[in-house]
């Protein structure tokens, strides 16, 4: 019993000591046991045992220094090497063990991930690195106590492309100041690129990922600043905005305003902008005129797209098929295609004739606009010249009309211009989705089928005021031949409404029903 | 590497080289003979016998020599342990250390009686 009691003391030792010499220090307890008997005898051998322990114990675990086992006598200078700690490996029970403890561990930790709360710092950490492009930083989409979500879409819809503008339509704007001119590309349209090396500030005006980030709270706008956001708006209006009247009326609307000291109260970025837009589209009745505010810093002259971009930009869309994210034939014939965007045909052209080609014998088909973001006005076209036989003026509010405002249809071999067709649209679609949707909308060649769009101002040229503001004007005089004002502000209202998760199985059943009369 | 320092040489150290300075021993032969040695004020325990003996083979002041019985003690085989020359030489210089501070006592009159 005794020597039982001190082999289950022994285990107090390293098991290095334990493998060297439990065996003799089991045998000298049984030795001394054997020679002194006798009860004072037996309780001065145990007073020894314990003191041993007490003493050697703690320092056979403490004094251990270990020694590197393995190849280190075969290690060559600069030639990387494994070092192990132990000789032996390790026994069945501690494999077992660790292996509980490591499930129990990542389980733990899952479970800790899970709990938004709790695991905010750590998802902060990582989400810069992770987070799909829809998600990362950016000039608008961080700012979200300063903004609804939908005033913070509608402030990004000025975003100028971070990707080069390849289509022709771009190089109008191009030609003008280069500074502040958005590409015509719908900047709205983010393509999630292959990770970045770090967190990009996409900023209006232009990219510019070596923007310094401004994080924290809003540092808050003074009567001084007030001032110059209010002269600078006005000297942009009276330089750019296409309706000089208006922006004469604007101008002085603002003026009065700010003398009658109606945006004293005013400390908040976002708020002042907002209170501006407000009053320049109720002086003006042009939804299309903004101010945005940014709580990064707005460069002033925009770094200008590399080549690096673009073959970030094209391996993007690539790897995403061009964001056609689903294209096949439902029961009935019915064509489906899941568009998130509306890529560049510069880089997309060839992916998106090649889908609409499988989808060439349906007889319906429905466009999955959803979860589209917007994108190239050029895809639009391009997109929508397979619904028309013949060429269709297709209003744009961000473009002057010419010869390029009509689809160029037909397209050889197609046979969709006359099948029905359907539009699935949610609040989360956006700019150039709504083009596509309102167009189609007022020329009746599709049924939208959804909920009201997102009212993106995709319409204005972006105009930096100083490092914090900005605004959208309007420098075209594009004509809308519908008697309905465009999308800007209040989104395209659909011919269905249902909820966005109903809209596909409704725009089914309503092909159904007409193809079934057919 | 060992795994404690021999100098100074520990206490426990110093009685186990002196035990095994007449004969081989195993480990309680090692033990009896310090508790003897030191008219039993040391009896090691299996802990700190054992540590000291690892730490003196690794300084190579003793070695194994074999292993066997013990005939009075039954038919169990025990690893047997001899000083080396080096921990002859460790035990002689750590006893003239110990002999000088003794004179230096003496001179000072710090022991009692003249035998000591």
């Amino acid at each position: 019993m005794s020597e039982k009691i001190y082999s289950w003391f022994l285990r107090l030792y390293p098991s290095r000591f334990r493998e060297s010499y439990g065996g003799e220090a089991l045998q000298l307890f049984r030795d001394r046991a054997r020679d002194e008997k006798g009860f004072f005898e037996r309780l001065r051998l145990w007073l020894d045992l314990l003191a041993d322990l007490a003493i050697s114990v703690p320092r056979e675990h403490y004094h251990f220094q270990p020694e590197f086992f393995g190849v280190s006598a075969q290690r060559l200078e600069g030639i990387p090497a494994f070092f192990v700690l132990e000789s032996g490996s390790p026994r069945p029970g501690a494999l077992f063990s660790g292996g509980i403890l490591t499930l129990v561990c990542v389980i733990t930790f899952s479970v800790w991930l899970s709990q938004p709360a709790l695991s905010r710092p750590f998802r902060a950490l990582t989400s810069q690195s992770r987070s799909p492009a829809s998600e990362r930083p950016s000039a608008f989409r961080r700012a979200p106590s300063h903004a609804t979500d939908s005033t913070r879409e509608k402030s990004s819809a000025l975003r100028p492309s971070d990707v080069p503008a390849a289509s022709s339509r771009s190089t109008e704007a191009e030609a003008g100041d280069a500074s502040n001119v958005v590409p015509r590309q719908d900047s709205r349209f983010f393509p999630p690129p292959p990770p970045p090396p770090q967190p990009q500030a996409v900023q209006p005006g232009g990219a510019a990922d070596t923007t310094i980030l401004v994080e924290g709270k809003d540092p808050g706008v003074n009567a001084a600043e007030r001032h110059r956001v209010i002269d600078g708006a006005i000297e942009n209006l009276k330089q750019y905005y296409v309706y000089p009247d208006r922006a004469q009326k604007v101008s002085e609307g603002l003026l009065a305003h700010e003398r009658n000291g109606d945006y004293d109260g005013v400390t908040n970025g976002k708020t002042f902008a907002d209170v501006l837009t407000r009053e320049m589209r109720g002086a003006s009745q042009d939804m299309h005129l903004v101010v945005v505010y940014s709580e990064t810093l707005l460069p002033e002259r925009p770094r200008s797209s590399t080549v690096e971009d673009l073959v970030r930009y094209r391996n993007a869309l690539e790897q995403q098929n061009c964001t056609f994210e689903k294209v096949e034939i439902l029961p009935h014939n019915i064509g489906y295609l899941k568009l998130n965007a509306f890529p560049d045909p510069s880089v997309c052209e060839s992916r998106a004739r090649s889908e609409m080609r499988r989808l060439n014998d349906a007889d319906a088909i429905v466009f999955d606009l959803r979860e589209n973001r917007g994108g190239s006005p050029d895809m639009v076209m391009l997109m929508a010249a397979y619904l028309f036989d013949h060429p269709e003026y297709m209003y744009s509010p961000r473009e002057n009309t010419t010869e390029l405002s009509w689809t160029r249809s037909p397209v050889p071999g197609n046979k969709l211009a006359d099948k029905p067709a359907y539009i699935l649209t949610s609040a989360s679609t956006f700019s150039a989705a709504e083009h596509f949707s309102y167009d189609m909308k007022m020329l009746k060649r599709a049924t939208i089928v959804g909920e009201t769009t997102s009212g993106a101002p995709h319409s204005g040229v972006f105009h930096r005021i100083d490092e914090h503001f900005g605004m959208g004007i309007p420098e075209t005089k594009p004509i809308n031949p519908f008697s309905k004002s465009d999308w800007v502000a209040v989104g395209v209202e659909p011919d269905v409404k249902v909820k966005a998760a109903d809209a596909l199985e409704t725009a089914i059943k309503l092909a159904e029903i007409k193809l079934g009369k057919k | 590497m060992p795994k404690q320092k021999l100098r100074p040489l520990p206490s426990a150290a110093f009685q186990i080289l002196l035990a095994l300075v007449d004969e081989d021993l195993h480990g309680y032969g090692i033990m009896r003979q310090v508790k003897e040695q030191t008219e039993g004020r040391m009896r090691l325990g299996p802990g700190t016998l054992y540590s000291s003996i690892q730490t003196l083979l690794e300084g190579k002041l003793i070695e194994q020599v074999d292993v066997r019985a013990d005939s009075r003690l039954g038919q169990e085989r025990r690893r047997y342990y001899r000083l080396t020359s080096a921990g002859r030489k460790l035990v002689r210089s750590e006893a003239e250390r110990l002999a000088d501070l003794l004179r230096v006592a003496r001179a000072k009159k710090v022991l009692r009686g003249a035998h000591v």
